[in-house]
């Protein structure tokens, strides 16, 4: 792992934080909505910071290079996420129609 | 016995108030509820200048939800029968009670208004998709559906009920597989339909071709894990 991705993934980390930090102030996050995003950023720093523990999970995990075991987390950690706001974005969808049939059953049994 | 047409209107102003005096003057023994579901026409005025019942969804929620609606208002009034009935003058309501005595006679959960039970379906490109289909839903459940795409279906209270209170059933094909799949009895009754009168399809072409892929794998691999 070379100095340019170490260096890349703290800027990355230092960018990401400072989006976040800016999006809980504005309240447009909450703070329970920000700690997956908390996370993912400690742990780009963390590898920058200490590459044998990219090192090792590759040898152990057989990668060619510690820099694909990198990508291949992030970007495994990413589908998580992505699947979890799928789930999320359907339940939210079902409650809006509950809800918006509701008010449409409701005012009608108010004018009758 | 109480009948509900339930008719689900979207963009529909310039045949919503055919459809509706058509209904009344023909199957005056059958209520009806039209459900606006948000549309961005004029349909919500035009039921309310002519006093038509309505319910009138504030936004856009699509076809089966918009039917949904109408399942749990004929299950919030105590209905016996519910018909999906279109808003575009497809439909004609003459074959309503046709169809609600065959659901008596027969016992059946859910009587298909069927255009081709008697009559031969013509060649073309919808209705050889209406033939895989059929294909497909006697593959999975066994039985002989003469007409799967019918948009005029009579849902019995037990059907009702579980339109109303369970989210996953739409009012297509799919799910008649579906309850077919649990048991429900579903039965046909030949009807004529007409071209439609005016507005556009809740099916355009273009959409055909992704309906088509989504109830086939709907019907084949979906309900496997249902």
């Amino acid at each position: 792992m070379n100095i340019a991705l170490r260096v890349f993934l703290v800027l990355g980390a230092v960018v990401a934080f400072a989006v976040v930090v800016r999006k809980i102030k504005k309240s447009d996050m909450q703070a329970r909505d920000s700690v997956f995003w908390l996370i993912f950023i400690g742990a780009l720093v963390l590898l920058a910071v200490f590459p044998q523990i990219a090192f090792v999970a590759s040898q152990v995990l057989g990668f060619e290079s510690p820099s694909n075991f990198i990508l291949l987390a992030v970007i495994a950690i990413l589908l998580i996420k992505v699947f979890s706001l799928s789930s999320d974005i359907a339940v939210l969808r079902q409650k809006q129609t509950t809800i918006v049939q509701e008010i449409a059953l409701r005012e009608k049994s108010d004018t009758d | 016995m109480r009948i509900l047409a339930i008719i689900p209107a979207y963009n529909e102003e310039e045949s919503i108030v055919a459809t509706v005096a058509e209904l009344g003057e023909v199957a005056p023994e059958v209520d009806y509820v039209v459900i606006n579901d948000g549309s961005s026409d004029s349909t919500a005025d035009v039921c309310r200048r002519h006093g038509f019942n309505m319910v009138d969804l504030p936004v856009n929620l699509g076809l089966t939800s918009g039917f949904q609606t109408g399942m749990k208002y004929a299950l919030e009034r105590g209905f016996d029968y519910a018909v999906q009935f279109d808003a575009d003058g497809q439909h004609r309501p003459e074959f309503i009670s046709a169809m609600v005595e065959e659901a008596e006679l027969s016992g059946a959960d859910i009587v298909i208004g069927s255009r081709f039970l008697d009559k031969d379906k013509p060649a073309s490109a919808r209705m050889a998709g209406s033939a895989l289909i059929k294909a497909i839903v006697k593959l999975t459940t066994g039985q002989t559906i003469n007409d799967p795409t019918s948009g005029m279906r009579l849902y019995g209270k037990a059907m009702i009920q579980r339109f109303a209170k369970e989210n996953d059933l739409s009012p297509e094909p799919d799910t008649l597989a579906y309850l077919m799949r649990q048991g429900a009895k579903v039965s046909e009754v030949q009807v004529d339909m007409r071209e439609r009168m005016a507005g556009e399809s809740y099916l355009s072409f273009s959409k055909s071709i992704s309906y088509m892929m989504r109830t086939c794998a709907s019907i084949l691999f979906l309900q496997w894990f249902r």
